[in-house]
């Protein structure tokens, strides 16, 4: 490590001229925004490209807009600038707050979301959130544009549905109903988080609203849905609900052992920080 | 300091003890305060401050020379092989690059081309055979990093596998495969003087310690404890990767390195160069961390061979991936019982220590040496039988690391304290009390009696930590007995200046622990010169005086004492120059401040010096310490570690979370107060950090956390709510104005202190460490 | 492949290189003589090669120079003014918040970085906006106890 071999940045000024890029260089040439998790890579020697595309010259897909209940991420958009956006901080305070402890505060000076996205390192904080949020993608390649919603992105470690010459250029991701609730929590002693999980629920008088979101991150290969249809209705702080939920959220998942803990602990740890994630829903709502 | 400390402060020093808060912890002489008619005594501010802030310090990282070359080593990809083939054609034929260099030629140009200052079994670069997965096998020059980094991966090394062993259990097995089947010559007895016979196999060192008859003990006792415990294998993380940068000049060898020992590392050079000591330098300029992880010699021979190979300044800079992949530290798996009567007397105790050693000998057995006789902790024990085998496997060399063995061994030795307390039914602060030394008793036969008062000591550190807890928290605690201080060789030269200023050489490194700032306190008090009058030029083999080593918490006692016997002759010697241009008998001439008084005139000691001269002119004095008088019976002193926990858990997921650390700092007396401060509390960080989260994890042959993304080492977050430093100044020390040695013992009992706080929240306790979150969640669900 | 001219403000002054497009920040300020700038864990999680990009902390072993052009760079080097040392400095000497010093450098532009923005920051704070600043030898209370010393002593408002 301590030096990079070779390679040629290319800035792309407009989102074409980085799909164009992309053709040309094929699997030679690597989308380069914050280079947190790229350069780190390449350091490593575990991905090597003659080829970098700078897209952080393009004006047009950086900053973040709000219209018609949905908060638009240009892809530039660092985490840094994601925890002081005033309109994020209105519109989707647990998702400014989730971003407030992403990594440490270099990486999310220089971090974008959109390449914690497309980067797909299963321990990740974003994720699970988004999905829970229901968030989409804007993929821009040569055939034009597509949105495809953050369940469907990540495909597994490491891997995406981006295209060979596509550019990930925003994350649309909804405002949640102004009675929504919504919460994410971590467990994390190492450097990223070993179990994160997102809720979303609207409740009622200690109820929910129709099913609650659970979304359960970090812990395996992509995030896992927590199939909750049978708690509509149920009280939240009832001990069978709270039971169900935990049960669920660990048979959501097949977690990836590794120093942070076995896949016995993992899968305890889901139970635990799902209820805590629930409570934290409860105690807003109260 | 904030108000909440002071009041923690007051509860202890209301205590009729010595034991006090910490005192001036930010920077400030008040020589009034001293005691010592010097600034000896007062947190004067570092001597390195200015440089260190403002970034001007220069490490050997930073070094460069004009036209200097760089190398980058290519390491085995395995545990253990032979080296079929080396192809290194197309590196060499690669841009840029000077030399491609192997073991094998090291030995075709003449070098000798293994280290070691106790077996010299380490090579340079590996010959023939592999022993563990990261060992250095090729050396890549070029005239630039980057050339250098890209001819490296142009060599191709072709490997025939051999059985490998990783664990030392295993390693001990009749059958295991042998890591050393030809011992290298041994050139030091240190840890090494016990078992000739039993050095076959993967035993790498054995030490044995022991009186008394235990086996009738353990048949009379009451109530006996025994188990198994382990420490894990530790990466030290100096934050300056290990680098060296060396050239020669008419065939004599300068190497500016990050060593801590820069005299320990001239005698591997001149052997492996067959030079004269006189014809290597070896300088380290201000080292970025040691901790014991820069002792010896690592990867100057590499940066010295390619110099010599290709005739160029040659700079080597590791990667902290690297250095991670040069020294860890020793682990320990213990087999421990204790007896006891029912009131609480130990009766014997017997452990049985395997180390894991690593791949070549370095400083193991030393060690194993140090952890056989910091086992069993200060007690008053009837009957003893530690023994301690080093052992050899296929994994990274183990070495010396803060604490040096006590830490190890401490987990076994102060835990078995506890488990004894609860078996008896007796608070296990009592228990200890009931079984420590006194101020002046041995703790081994023979050696220097103990020089602390480990009674008061504990029962200040129970108060600050109100022992025994309260609902929610537990309480660990601990103390430790080091016999610290190396060897006592030490010697310091002062130059006093025409103008009365001075300068000190001193072969210490200034490795962040303020060995400039006291010894230039020590120098100013003696000499009774201003602080800023003091220059200290340290650890440069080429200019300043012999210093043995830069460990074993020694600086302070060991080189204060060299440097005040320097100090003393320089005065001497102005006395004596001054009874010349004075014309008065020499005892006549008193000292003064800054000077002499004689025939009621004061007269500094560059108005002595240029009198006598008639124009400019210095002195010059050598002071030396040996194995003599103060230092006569070994140890040196004996480094006090009485530290502790306040603790609880997150029963969910198994969570440490530390709300107070408290430490007694016994150093006799601090001749800087917040350096002693700075020591007690980094050291107990790092054994918090041994404690909780860290340990490198082999899987097979290979490290799977060889970074320090995943060896996470304690952060801001980790730090205890509430950290609580006390002093102890009984002036009890051989060092000057009685001081003694700190540096280490403040983390030696934190692992331990930690598993004990842990046993009595989970009813169990913990036996290895660090207690991981699922460790402590398995424990839990095992009560359950 | 050649290289590429950036401009840059460097501590306060105009400058101009020629960088390769892979050499990283890093070397370029090291190269240019400011070695106060350290490099350590290499995987930006130490924070000993902290530097300010527009005022915003970066690992300078993961950023690419080039990043560099148009912007500003501060280091440790441009935070004394001559020979009067920033607030942080003196703080840090007086409160004896290094030992090795070579987290210090990093250390103090990070927390420069979290004064600029939240000038009187309680310990909370500090410990985790530096939470990315490994320091070895400390046991980081004296770095906290520096970082607050040192906004008391620049009058930040609460």
């Amino acid at each position: 490590m301590g030096t990079l071999r070779r390679f040629e940045v290319h800035r792309a000024t407009s989102v074409d001229e980085a799909v164009e890029l992309r053709r040309r260089y094929g699997d030679d040439a690597a989308v380069y925004a914050g280079g947190t998790e790229l350069l780190l890579a390449m350091k490593l020697g575990v991905a090597r490209y003659a080829h970098l595309i700078d897209v952080k010259p393009i004006a047009a897909i950086s900053g973040v807009t709000r219209t018609d209940g949905i908060v638009r991420v240009g892809a530039t958009t660092t985490h840094w600038e994601l925890e002081r956006d005033p309109l994020l901080r209105r519109a989707l305070p647990a998702f400014a707050r989730m971003e407030a402890n992403v990594a440490n505060v270099r990486v999310r000076a220089a971090g974008t979301l959109a390449g914690n996205l497309a980067f797909a390192e299963p321990h990740a904080d974003p994720p699970a959130l988004l999905v829970a949020l229901g968030a989409r993608v804007t993929l821009q390649g040569s055939n034009g544009a597509r949105m495809v919603a953050v369940a469907d992105l990540i495909t597994g470690v490491y891997e995406t549905a981006i295209g060979p010459d596509e550019i990930l250029t925003h994350i649309e991701i909804p405002v949640p109903p102004e009675d929504a609730r919504v919460a994410y929590v971590k467990f994390q002693i190492l450097e990223r988080p070993s179990v994160g999980v997102a809720a979303i629920a609207t409740l009622r008088e200690g109820r929910f609203v129709g099913a609650p979101t659970l979304v359960v991150g970090a812990v395996d290969e992509v995030p896992r849905r927590v199939a909750t249809p049978r708690l509509a209705g149920a009280s939240a702080r009832a001990a069978e609900t709270r039971d169900a939920i935990a049960e669920a959220a660990r048979a959501a998942v097949e977690p990836i052992p590794d120093l942070a803990g076995g896949v016995e602990y993992k899968r305890h740890l889901v139970g635990v920080f799902t209820l805590r994630a629930l409570d934290e829903l409860v105690a807003e709502a109260a | 300091m904030n108000a909440d400390r002071d009041a923690r402060g007051d509860r202890v020093a209301s205590t009729d003890s010595d034991v006090r808060p910490e005192r001036d912890v930010s920077a400030g002489i008040d020589v009034e305060r001293a005691g010592t008619g010097g600034p000896a005594g007062t947190s004067a501010p570092r001597a390195d401050g200015v440089a260190k802030v403002t970034g001007a310090a220069r490490y050997a990282i930073d070094l460069a020379l004009p036209g200097m070359a760089h190398a980058v080593v290519v390491r085995s990809t395995r545990p253990h092989a032979r080296i079929v083939s080396i192809d290194r054609e197309s590196a060499a034929a690669s841009p840029g690059v000077l030399r491609v260099i192997t073991g094998a030629d090291l030995l075709a140009a003449g070098l000798w081309p293994y280290y070691g200052h106790i077996v010299l079994d380490h090579p340079v670069l590996a010959i023939e055979r592999v022993r563990y997965q990261g060992e250095p096998v090729v050396a890549v020059v070029a005239e630039s990093k980057r050339e250098a980094a890209e001819a490296a991966d142009l060599v191709s090394i072709e490997y025939e596998d051999l059985p490998i062993v990783v664990d030392a259990d295993e390693a001990l097995a009749p059958d295991a495969p042998i890591v050393h089947e030809q011992r290298g010559e041994r050139v030091g007895d240190e840890g090494m003087d016990q078992g000739e016979a039993e050095l076959v196999g993967n035993v790498c060192a054995i030490a044995r310690v022991g009186w008394g008859d235990v086996d009738a003990a353990f048949a009379t006792a009451d109530v006996v404890v025994e188990g198994e415990y382990r420490y894990p294998m530790l990466y030290g993380y100096a934050m300056e990767p290990y680098n060296a940068l060396a050239f020669f000049d008419q065939g004599d060898l300068t190497v500016y390195s990050s060593a801590q020992h820069v005299y320990m590392v001239r005698r591997d050079l001149a052997r492996m160069f067959h030079l004269p000591h006189a014809r290597v330098r070896v300088i380290a300029p201000y080292v970025g961390g040691g901790y014991g992880t820069k002792s010896y010699t690592k990867i100057e021979g590499i940066a010295s061979s390619a110099a010599y190979l290709t005739g160029r300044a040659v700079k080597l800079d590791l990667s902290v991936e690297e250095a991670m992949l040069t020294t860890r530290s020793d682990s320990s798996h213990i087999r421990a019982r204790s007896a006891f009567t029912k009131d609480g007397r130990l009766l014997a105790r017997d452990f049985d220590i395997v180390m894991n050693s690593g791949a070549y000998t370095d400083n193991s057995p030393i060690v194993n040496s140090k952890t056989a006789n910091r086992v069993f902790g200060p007690y008053k024990i009837p009957a003893l039988r530690v023994v301690s085998r080093s052992v050899f496997t296929n994994t990274v060399p183990g070495s010396s690391l803060r604490g040096f063995g006590a830490p190890q061994g401490n987990i076994a030795g102060e835990l078995q304290m506890d488990e004894a307390a609860a078996k008896l039914g007796i608070d296990a602060v009592e228990l200890r009390l009931r079984n420590l030394v006194g101020p002046g008793e041995e703790i081994i036969p023979g050696k220097r009696p103990i020089d602390a008062d480990l009674r008061d000591d504990l029962r200040c550190l129970a108060t600050a930590l109100d022992w025994p807890g309260a609902e929610g928290h537990a309480v660990g605690l601990g103390v430790s007995a080091s016999d610290a201080g190396a060897y006592p060789t030490s010697t310091a030269a002062v130059r006093i200046h025409a103008d009365t200023s001075v300068t000190l050489f001193t072969g210490s490194s200034e490795l962040g622990q303020g060995s400039r700032t006291v010894l230039g306190q020590i120098v100013a008090t003696e000499l009774g010169v201003p602080l800023s009058a003091v220059s200290v030029v340290s650890s440069d083999t080429g200019v300043v005086t012999y210093e043995r080593t830069t460990g074993a918490s020694r600086t302070t006692t060991v080189t204060g004492k060299a440097v005040q016997e320097a100090c003393r002759e320089a005065r001497r010697r102005v006395r004596q120059l001054a009874a010349d241009v004075l014309g008065v008998p020499l005892g006549s001439v008193q000292d003064g401040p800054g000077g002499v008084r004689a025939k009621g005139e004061t007269l500094t000691y560059g108005e002595v010096i240029e009198r006598w001269f008639g124009a400019g002119g210095e002195v010059l004095a050598h002071g030396a310490v040996r194995r003599a008088e103060h230092f006569q019976k070994m140890p040196p002193f004996w480094e006090i570690g009485c530290s502790g926990v306040r603790l609880s858990i997150d029963r969910d997921t198994g969570l440490v979370h530390v709300d107070r650390l408290t430490t007694v700092g016994d150093v006799g007396f601090a001749i800087n107060p917040a350096l002693v401060h700075g020591q007690d509390a980094g050291a107990a960080m790092m054994g918090l950090g041994a404690a909780v989260r860290e340990e490198l994890v082999y899987e097979g042959g290979q490290l799977v956390n060889p970074n320090v993304v995943d060896y996470r080492v304690p952060r801001f977050s980790d730090v205890p709510d509430e950290m609580v430093h006390l002093l102890a100044e009984r002036h009890d020390g051989a060092g000057p104005y009685g001081a003694k040695g700190a540096g280490e013992g403040a983390g030696n009992t934190i692992g331990a202190s930690v598993a004990s706080a842990l046993g009595r929240i989970l009813g169990v306790f913990p036996h290895e460490l660090p207690v991981t979150p699922e460790r402590v969640w398995r424990l839990l669900r095992s009560r359950a | 492949m050649p290289a590429r001219e950036i401009r840059f403000r460097l501590n306060g002054s105009e400058r101009r290189a020629e960088v390769e497009d892979q050499v990283l920040l890093l070397e370029l300020v090291r190269g240019l003589g400011l070695a106060g700038t350290k490099l350590s864990c290499d995987m930006q999680v130490c924070g000993a090669c902290t530097v300010l990009l527009d005022g915003r902390p970066v690992s300078s072993c993961t950023t690419l120079a080039i990043e560099a052009d148009g912007r500003a760079i501060e280091t440790i080097e441009g935070l004394a003014d001559g020979t009067a040392l920033h607030p942080l400095q003196q703080a840090f000497i007086d409160k004896f918040a290094f030992q090795c010093g070579y987290c210090t450098p990093g250390m103090i532009v990070a927390a420069k970085a979290l004064l600029d923005e939240l000038p009187r920051p309680d310990r909370a704070t500090v410990r985790r906006w530096m939470d990315g600043n490994i320091c070895r030898c400390t046991g980081y209370e004296t770095i906290v106890d520096a970082v607050v010393a040192a906004s008391e002593r620049m009058g930040g408002a609460k």
